[in-house]
């Protein structure tokens, strides 16, 4: 009954998102014009441009946005402090809630917003899927720090790029490294969300290439009792299993699978990765694998500098895409840069400037191919064990044995 | 065979957890005729409820002394039944009891249910941050094996917890309405209101404790429910009370002991597919079909038997 309603509601809403998106489709040129009559000279350090953020700030996937959001305005911050920028920086937030219902939404109000000149973002597949294209038809850009499904990049979305590997690369790299280990059966969960069955497809692919037996099981997201589910991971005889979702639910398995006598190894992929499942799974969460192509900022070296920077200014550790955010921020921020030396920037030249970037982050080297993708040299995928309740990495997951 | 006595067990947990639900919904349906649709937050108030309580007691739980476990349950218990009943007294006061007094249509009280559902929702939503993995926490070993059953499964604490607190809390429940004074005025306005009224039966009164029973069993739920599967949220209500809503209608809706068969079969039901057949490493009918069996087990059992397996009307049946 609550979810008709709620679904009806966000229809209407999706409905006036839409509206209001081709009213700003329509006059996206001359909304570029706007933001930048007031300086022509392109030196004014007066002039003040904005830089989006879409990504879940409420609801179940908040955390993974704040962990995005808060390095965003660190690197916007940071940015505006250093002094040598031509011109100011602002951040605007946009909540999707991670849900592809509510994306428009948000993206309405950043590709209204004239000011807007590109967007971190989206935090999720599902999400960015509904909204790459409206970003496209008005030349907004985009660089998500973590949206992982392999389609995001050959569906032809031309503002969409990202500064992390693809699900596809992740689940292969992992399917190869569960191979090596030699389990002979292995099953494989996904909670049926793009990017749950995304990568658990690949997964159950890989295991089967490597001629090794799968066992397959379907979940619903919204599950509370993952009894029956880690009954059946117990009673499959498999020596390691795979979840592909998210953090807050992997936590809830964890618990599950803690309680039936299962002893196999416990392998879940870059949605599971983040304090919440740390905080949520407690002891249950120890001796679990992640695969994640992103960086821990707390020990690589690169990352010190971001690591205190971000402790000192919100007074907790950076998490799970937390670099990756800052990342492709500074990398914005640099194509905000080259955009403004021939003139006011604008969404067309920033768009432009981004495709050409070369920017040395903390985590990989932002440099992309056609497609949106990452150059393939700056592809890597780590390993990492939750120990004594803390996420740590192990390395490169194809050193690992 | 020890798998399928496992999936028994999940079954019977979960399902004791949906009939201390679907009570709530079925005694409001035996006075009021009406579908209370914001008894699913009553029932996560509960675990809110008895999680500040429990958090009170014993912080975060690792230095929980062995004597003081049982205590520390029976208290987070009360504390969720207390928090539940004041939930549903509330929603009965401002919800239902003003547009009852106006003689309002049915309609109205749907539409105030859904409304209040909303309100109660956000407003945990709001108070504790929407985090999608509230936990309790653990203060004991919730996983310690109590009764092996052979061949690796077996009936663990939280489950002997669940469903041994379920069904002293049923057995009250019907003593309650069968026995009492209190008992007697409930089934008497379920069985014609008007009539009792003239009889000298305070027709609010009964409707308000009737509220609050149903609140309590659904909190103290709450914190079983937590307990068991390992997390809370202000959004946690919404599946399980769809579930013990269709447990009760399975049951015989207005009947007590319907909502209980009805609860536990549906808990089973669910917890049972997957030792559905397996084909090459998949199922044709897995665990992500559990909605869809459920509920075309319930449709199919309304075909047969449109009032439910035992029948309607809480006067009758008790």
């Amino acid at each position: 009954m609550q979810k008709r309603l709620v679904g009806q509601i966000l229809a209407l809403s999706a409905a006036g998102a839409l509206a209001l998106t081709a009213c700003s489709n329509g006059s996206g040129g001359g909304g570029g014009g706007l933001a930048s009559g007031g300086n022509n000279g392109g030196s004014d350090t007066n002039a003040t441009y904005k830089i989006g953020f879409e990504g879940p700030l409420s609801g179940d996937n908040q955390q993974l946005g704040i962990n995005e959001v808060n390095a965003v305005e660190l690197a916007i911050d940071q940015a505006n402090e250093s002094g040598d920028l031509p011109f100011k920086l602002e951040l605007v937030k946009a909540d999707d809630v991670g849900d592809p219902a509510q994306a428009p939404t948000a993206a309405a109000t950043l590709l209204q917003d004239t000011g807007v000149l590109g967007v971190v973002g989206p935090s999720f597949s599902g999400a960015t899927k509904a909204v790459a294209n409206s970003y496209g038809e008005a030349n907004l850009v985009l660089i998500s720090p973590s949206a992982t499904n392999d389609t995001l990049t050959s569906e032809g979305f031309k503002a969409f790029h990202r500064v992390v590997p693809p699900d596809g690369l992740e689940g292969k790299e992992l399917a190869d490294h569960l191979v090596a280990k030699g389990y002979s059966k292995v099953v494989v969960i996904d909670d049926g969300s793009d990017y749950g069955t995304g990568v658990a497809d690949t997964v159950e692919a890989g295991i089967k290439a490597g001629g090794k037996q799968v066992q397959r099981i379907s979940v619903l997201a919204d599950t509370k009792d993952y009894g029956p589910t880690a009954q059946t991971i117990a009673g499959s005889g498999a020596q390691a299993f795979f979840y592909g979702g998210y953090d807050a639910q992997a936590a809830l398995l964890a618990k599950a699978v803690a309680a039936t006598s299962y002893s196999g190894d416990k392998y879940t992929g870059n949605g599971g990765k983040s304090s919440v499942f740390t905080s949520g799974a407690g002891d249950a969460g120890n001796g679990w694998f992640f695969s994640c192509g992103c960086a821990d900022a707390t020990t690589a070296p690169e990352a010190k500098d971001f690591t205190s920077a971000y402790k000192a200014k919100w007074n907790t550790d950076p998490s799970t895409y937390s670099p990756e955010a800052y990342d492709a921020t500074n990398a914005m921020i640099e194509a905000f840069k080259e955009a403004a030396k021939d003139g006011a920037p604008t969404r067309q030249s920033v768009f432009d400037a981004v495709n050409k970037l070369d920017y040395k982050g903390i985590t990989t080297t932002v440099k992309f191919q056609e497609n949106g993708e990452l150059d393939a040299s700056s592809q890597v995928i780590n390993l990492f064990e939750q120990e004594d309740g803390v996420i740590k990495t192990l390395g490169n997951i194809q050193d690992q044995s | 065979m020890s798998d399928f006595l496992s999936y028994l067990v999940l079954g019977i947990t979960r399902g004791s957890a949906y009939a201390l639900v679907a009570l709530g919904y079925t005694l409001v349906y035996g006075v009021l005729q009406l579908i209370n649709f914001a008894h699913s937050e009553v029932f996560m108030s509960g675990a809110f409820g008895s999680y500040l309580l429990v958090h009170f007691m014993v912080g975060d739980g690792a230095a929980t002394a062995t004597w003081a476990v049982p205590f520390v349950i029976l208290a987070a218990l009360l504390a969720g039944a207390i928090t539940g009943a004041l939930v549903a007294w509330t929603l009965e006061r401002v919800a239902y009891r003003p547009l009852r007094r106006r003689g309002a249509p049915k309609l109205a009280f749907l539409i105030s249910a859904i409304g209040a559902s909303f309100l109660l929702s956000q407003l945990f939503g709001k108070m504790f941050n929407r985090q999608g993995n509230n936990t309790i926490p653990g203060f004991f070993n919730t996983n310690a094996t109590v009764i092996p059953l052979g061949g690796g499964a077996k009936i663990n604490l939280i489950q002997i917890i669940v469903i041994g607190s379920a069904v002293i809390m049923m057995i009250f429940l019907d003593r309650l309405v069968s026995g009492t004074k209190l008992g007697r005025s409930i089934r008497a306005t379920a069985e014609d209101a008007p009539t009792a009224a003239l009889m000298g039966i305070d027709i609010d009164k009964t409707i308000s404790r009737t509220f609050m029973i149903g609140g309590a069993l659904a909190g103290a739920a709450g914190f079983l429910f937590a307990t068991a599967f390992g997390a809370f949220s202000y959004n946690m209500g919404f599946t399980p009370g769809i579930k013990a809503f269709a447990a009760a209608v399975l049951g015989g809706i207005g009947n007590i002991r319907g909502a209980m068969i009805g609860g536990l079969l549906l808990g089973l039901l669910e917890a049972l597919i997957p030792t559905l057949p397996w084909v090459g490493g998949r199922q044709f009918i897995g665990i992500q079909w559990t909605d869809v069996v459920a509920f075309v087990i319930l449709v199919g059992i309304l075909v047969f038997r449109p009032t439910g397996i035992l029948g309607e009307r809480l006067g009758r049946a008790a």
